[in-house]
């Protein structure tokens, strides 16, 4: 998806690191098992983050395996369950609109990759909406949504990440106790509000090169792709209180085995994401943290 | 009741001091001020009540005494709006009613069916922005009733909150980490400086002063 929640590595106990890569490896794994092996580039960060989130079952089992980007090396991967299974049929939902918003804007090269990657996975994403009715019926409603502001040229910065928010959101309707669910909908919502903002700034300057809809834009007075300084200050601290309506979410969610990782994601990652997007260094940061991690 | 002991997180074979120590950390978790205007308010005092309950069983159960002095009053929070001045017209006060009851969707409705915008009407959008979780939209509602009233308190007060970030739990042990930025390096002198003196206190020492050695 985004990739924008993820743990800051250096804090993490080696043990939780393994943890990590266990339910990323797993997820993928997973992917594999229920969509086939085209589905496995849809795997991500953020869905790693949503399977560990909610995951309820108890302590996680593990078996080593391996996998063609790893064939010699066998990773402790996370053994298939109820929390996986979701987040596999959700990533495959998610990732197909991303590409299928993909092959609306963007250059042609991108818009024919992203048409052709849309089609391959075409009966992924029927079997995998069937399976989660209820989210891909809250995907479409407010992806297409969404378009229609992009469209309108929406100059509400709250109205456009709304509906990638509410999005989120509907993840926690499957949550059964109600105190639970109640936590987790508005965690998620503050997560969408997140990540949606953190993509409009990092996307800034490309959009007012390619004149593409960016809320940012129409929110603030950005001069030669960027924001003033005051207008930066006005937007982090609006999503500083956003951050700390997910921190008091996240702290009344109960007890989870991931606790450690989850922490680390939301104290750390996500200032640490923010910090790089708005220095202009994350899809750097990004492409060193991919290959130096290479999980 | 839960166990007291669960509840805390803590063995029944814990020190006096671990308990107090575990009891503030949840109760800084689950502090009313985090909570703030907050949809979740309502759980988060639930917790605290149960919390405060469970410490007041061990301090009483130990026989210690003085313990309960430490409990935070949960009970004592009021949500904005409840108490501070309520507006001149009765629709206001309805209105704030319907904002603390979490009523967003009526509130907003009859907000919306009032022609004339004074302050007051900027400050209850802007509370039903920010309970709904529009940030930005809510400050920029807030800026304008404390610009068109700018003797009110509570409008003052709510623009600087928005200013000034808001606050929530945040673990100890360098988990602060700021979405604003800037100051992370400052942060973290700071919090360096603080774990050493802790560990002065236990005899240890991470900053070691050169005179010493």
């Amino acid at each position: 998806m985004y990739g924008y929640v993820r743990p800051v590595k250096g804090e993490l106990k080696i043990s939780e690191f393994e943890r990590f890569r266990g339910v990323y490896c797993g997820l993928c794994h997973e992917l594999a098992r229920r969509y086939g092996f085209l589905s496995r580039f849809l795997v991500n960060y953020d869905f790693t983050f949503l399977a560990m989130l909610l995951a309820d079952e108890g302590p996680a089992k593990t078996c080593p395996r391996r996998c063609p980007s790893h064939p010699f090396r066998r990773t402790e991967c996370l053994e298939s369950s109820q929390s996986l299974q979701t987040a596999a049929d959700m990533t495959v939902v998610l990732g197909w609109w991303k590409l299928a918003d993909g092959t609306a804007d963007g250059r042609l090269p991108a818009r024919l990759g992203c048409g052709l990657a849309c089609r391959a996975l075409k009966r992924a994403y029927g079997r995998a909406a069937a399976r989660q009715p209820d989210f891909a019926a809250a995907a479409e409603e407010n992806l297409r949504a969404l378009q229609k502001l992009e469209k309108e040229k929406c100059p509400s910065l709250d109205a456009a990440a709304d509906k990638f928010a509410r999005l989120l959101r509907s993840i926690a309707s499957g949550v059964e106790d109600l105190a639970r669910r109640r936590a987790a909908g508005e965690l998620l919502y503050h997560l969408g509000r997140i990540i949606y903002i953190l993509d409009a700034a990092d996307d800034l300057a490309e959009d007012i090169k390619t004149d593409g809809y960016n809320p940012l834009r129409y929110r603030f007075q950005p001069v030669d792709g960027k924001l003033s300084d005051e207008d930066e200050k006005v937007l982090r601290t609006g999503m500083q209180h956003s951050h700390n309506a997910l921190v008091s979410a996240y702290v009344l969610m109960g007890e989870n085995v991931y606790a450690g990782i989850l922490s680390n994601i939301i104290y750390l990652g996500l200032p640490a994401a923010t910090q790089a997007v708005f220095a202009g260094t994350w899809n750097t940061s990004a492409k060193i943290h991919r290959k130096r991690s290479s999980i | 009741m839960n166990d007291p002991y669960s509840v805390l997180g803590v063995s029944p074979s814990a020190s006096d001091d671990e308990v107090k120590r575990a009891y503030r950390d949840l109760a800084r978790k689950y502090h009313p001020d985090n909570y703030h205007d907050n949809p979740l308010a309502d759980l988060a005092s639930e917790k605290m009540k149960e919390i405060n309950e469970a410490y007041d069983a061990i301090t009483k159960s130990r026989e210690q005494g003085g313990g309960s002095s430490y409990s935070y009053g949960g009970s004592a929070y009021q949500t904005a709006g409840q108490s501070r001045g309520a507006g001149k017209n009765a629709q206001y006060i309805q209105i704030r009613n319907l904002i603390n009851a979490n009523n967003l969707a009526q509130a907003e409705a009859m907000l919306n069916a009032i022609g004339s915008h004074d302050a007051e009407w900027y400050y209850l959008m802007g509370s039903v922005y920010w309970r709904r979780g529009w940030m930005d939209q809510a400050g920029q509602y807030y800026r304008t009733a404390a610009t068109m009233d700018p003797s009110n308190v509570e409008y003052r007060n709510a623009v600087q909150y928005m200013n000034q970030g808001g606050q929530a739990y945040r673990p100890t042990g360098g988990m602060g980490a700021s979405m604003m930025g800037g100051d992370a390096a400052c942060n973290m002198c700071q919090n360096l400086i603080c774990a050493d003196c802790c560990c002065e206190m236990c005899g240890g020492n991470l900053i070691p002063c050169i005179g010493c050695r």
